[in-house]
């Protein structure tokens, strides 16, 4: 046996075992939990996949003998690499099949992810989206997208195409230690905004906005004419630009979807990653624009949206945070790439040209906001009256409450009146203890899930009595 | 490998799957005569070749050889020369199939996107961070 068969061979058996476990394992998953949304369609493509891949192996160790033996040892070779290259392929799914199988109904916080995907759902163009949740081991939000999952996936499908990538499927992911909580998780409307993001090209709402802001940052390079000298560095201005897009679009596409409550969630993840000392509040990565840049497009739109009228009546220090940041003028603002000072000069553009696109683009891509600010501002009450007596709000009249007024009524009400519910259970001596504010804390979050369970329960039966079941 | 890095290591082994259909299409057409998917695979790599760096952001998507990263990998193993004759055997391939040239052509088009491909996948397996000199490029051409 020619030696470049002999090493075709062992790999060809390494990857059949990898497959072989995946498709096992992916199948034991299905079995034995229960997932909320598209958790199960995934684990079906990755079982399907890897028992294609063994089949495939088998194709091509036949393949071998066929070769003229002038160039049976490069042929071998490509099979060889071909292998490298389905392997690790496999790898990347391996990296998200724990996470995903971790993340069951009962670690996750499913009644808000439930809520998620039916806003996510009645986005136009996005009626089948689905979406995977994710538990992964970092401590941390707003990752990057999983976008490339899925345009490998499309070249996959070249050489294995039995496989389909289930079609608009989304992946959001949360640090495994916040499972449970609610606040924070509000970070994954940002990660449903990526998958939209990736979408738009194919949603009916966006066809000129997306094409306008496409153009404005085709402009926006164009104001670079010595770029054009180097492919490379002119990629990755593009990137850069791209990044900074991405991270505006996802902010203001949450905020559209979920009102103040995102601003308040991102402010607390920032104090819990340690990220908001005043020299990091104005900086530019590559990656993210500065979080004061952020919270000034949030501010704007919440202004315009009625949003921040709507929560006139409450002073918490985020708010106060946000509006502190949202005046930071723009000449403080400074881009970093890792120790070193960036490309100071993407940002006026970014700034002057693209931000304005990205405005237009989320209100043609999102549903009106105004209307939403308003039920909030007429239901506050009842919900913060069921709270401050540690009752699950519920509705006093047949219609159920809005999830996003009882989202931003239970955030408002953590915000300023957690301190006041501790000292009616507990006593006043309790303000002070920490392990208490957190217990109550915790309390508070599995009201507010359950009421919103209740209101898309409720929602769900008003609907089937309408239009009939499904 | 940290879920921090996927993007930016997907992008090497989008690469790796470009350069792998490459070589599939390019192997099928000469060891067994296959053509079907032969014309619409050089095209888009054609394309790629004479647009990347240069297209505009919103046509990205339909590209190899536009990320950063692909660029870079591209620029890592294929010299000017390469790229230019690479460009020249696609096109050669492209007008005539049957012509007694292209099937070398095709051999050594396996060969140059074999390279890529090792190069992508060892890039996927090792991957750099920007480098310094390119920022600075950056900064100064900006």
């Amino acid at each position: 046996m020619q030696a470049g068969l002999t090493a075709l061979l062992h790999d060809a058996a390494v990857l059949h075992r990898f497959s072989d476990f995946l498709e096992e394992y992916c199948k034991e998953q299905e079995r034995s939990q229960r997932y909320v949304d598209a958790s199960g369609d995934f684990f079906k493509y990755t079982e399907d996949l890897a028992r294609e891949i063994k089949l495939e192996l088998r194709r091509d160790i036949e393949r071998t003998s066929l070769f003229p033996p002038r160039i049976a040892a490069s042929r071998t070779a490509s099979l060889r690499r071909k292998m490298l290259t389905l392997k690790d392929y496999l790898r990347l799914l391996h990296t998200l099949i724990k996470p995903a199988a971790d993340a069951h109904t009962l670690s996750i916080p499913a009644p808000l992810i439930n809520l998620a995907c039916d806003q996510l759902r009645q986005i136009e163009g996005m009626g089948d989206s689905r979406i995977v949740v994710l538990l992964t081991p970092q401590l941390m939000y707003f990752q990057r997208p999983h976008t490339h999952v899925k345009q490998q996936a499309a070249l996959v499908e070249k050489f294995v195409p039995q496989v389909l990538f289930p079609k608009k499927l989304g992946f959001i992911e949360l640090p495994y230690s916040q499972g449970p909580s609610f606040f924070t998780n509000l970070a994954i409307y940002h990660e449903i905004g990526h998958f939209v993001y990736e979408e738009l090209p194919s949603l009916p709402s966006s066809n000129a906005s997306f094409t306008a802001l496409g153009l404005a940052r085709d402009h926006a390079l164009m104001e670079f004419p010595r770029l054009r000298r180097d492919r490379q560095v002119r990629a990755l201005a593009e990137k850069i630009l791209e990044s900074w897009t991405q991270e505006i679009f996802c902010d203001l596409f949450a905020l559209r979807l979920v009102g103040p409550a995102f601003s308040f969630a991102l402010v607390e993840i920032l104090g819990m990653l340690g990220s908001l000392s005043s020299e990091a509040m104005v900086t530019f990565d590559q990656e993210h624009p500065a979080p004061a840049c952020r919270f000034a497009e949030q501010v704007r739109l919440l202004r315009q949206d009625s949003w921040w009228d709507a929560i006139a009546h409450i002073e918490p220090e985020q708010k106060k945070l946000l509006e502190r940041l949202a005046k930071t003028p723009r000449a403080k603002y400074k881009v970093y790439a890792g120790d070193e000072r960036g490309p100071e000069a993407l940002m006026r553009p970014f700034l002057d040209s693209i931000i304005p696109a990205i405005r237009n683009l989320v209100r043609q891509v999102t549903p009106d906001a105004k209307s939403v600010a308003k039920r909030f501002r007429e239901t506050r009450r009842v919900i913060e009256d069921c709270l401050e007596v540690g009752v699950v709000p519920h509705a006093k009249t047949a219609t159920p409450l809005d999830p996003v007024s009882i989202i931003n009524s239970a955030f408002c009400f953590y915000l300023t009146k957690l301190p006041k519910i501790v000292t009616k259970f507990e006593g006043g001596a309790a303000e002070r203890n920490v392990g208490t504010r957190s217990k109550w804390t915790g309390k508070l979050e599995d009201w507010t899930k359950k009421a919103i369970e209740d209101s898309q329960i409720r929602r769900q039966f008003e609907r089937t009595r309408r239009d009939g079941p499904l | 490998m940290a879920p921090i890095d996927l993007q930016d290591r997907a992008q090497y082994l989008s690469l790796a799957l470009f350069a792998q259909e490459m070589v599939s299409v390019l192997m099928e057409y000469v060891d067994e005569n296959k053509s079907e998917n032969l014309k619409s695979a050089l095209e888009d790599a054609l394309n790629s070749l004479e647009l990347g760096g240069r297209v505009t952001v919103s046509a990205q998507r339909k590209v190899a050889f536009t990320s950063y990263e692909q660029l870079r990998t591209l620029q890592e193993v294929w010299s000017k020369e390469e790229r230019a004759r690479a460009t020249q055997m696609i096109q050669t391939i492209l007008r005539g199939p049957q012509n007694p040239v292209a099937k070398p052509a095709a051999n050594n088009l396996i060969d140059l996107f074999s390279k890529l491909q090792d190069q992508a996948l060892w890039n996927f397996e090792q991957p750099r961070p920007v480098s310094p000199g390119t920022m600075q490029r950056l900064c100064k051409l900006a």
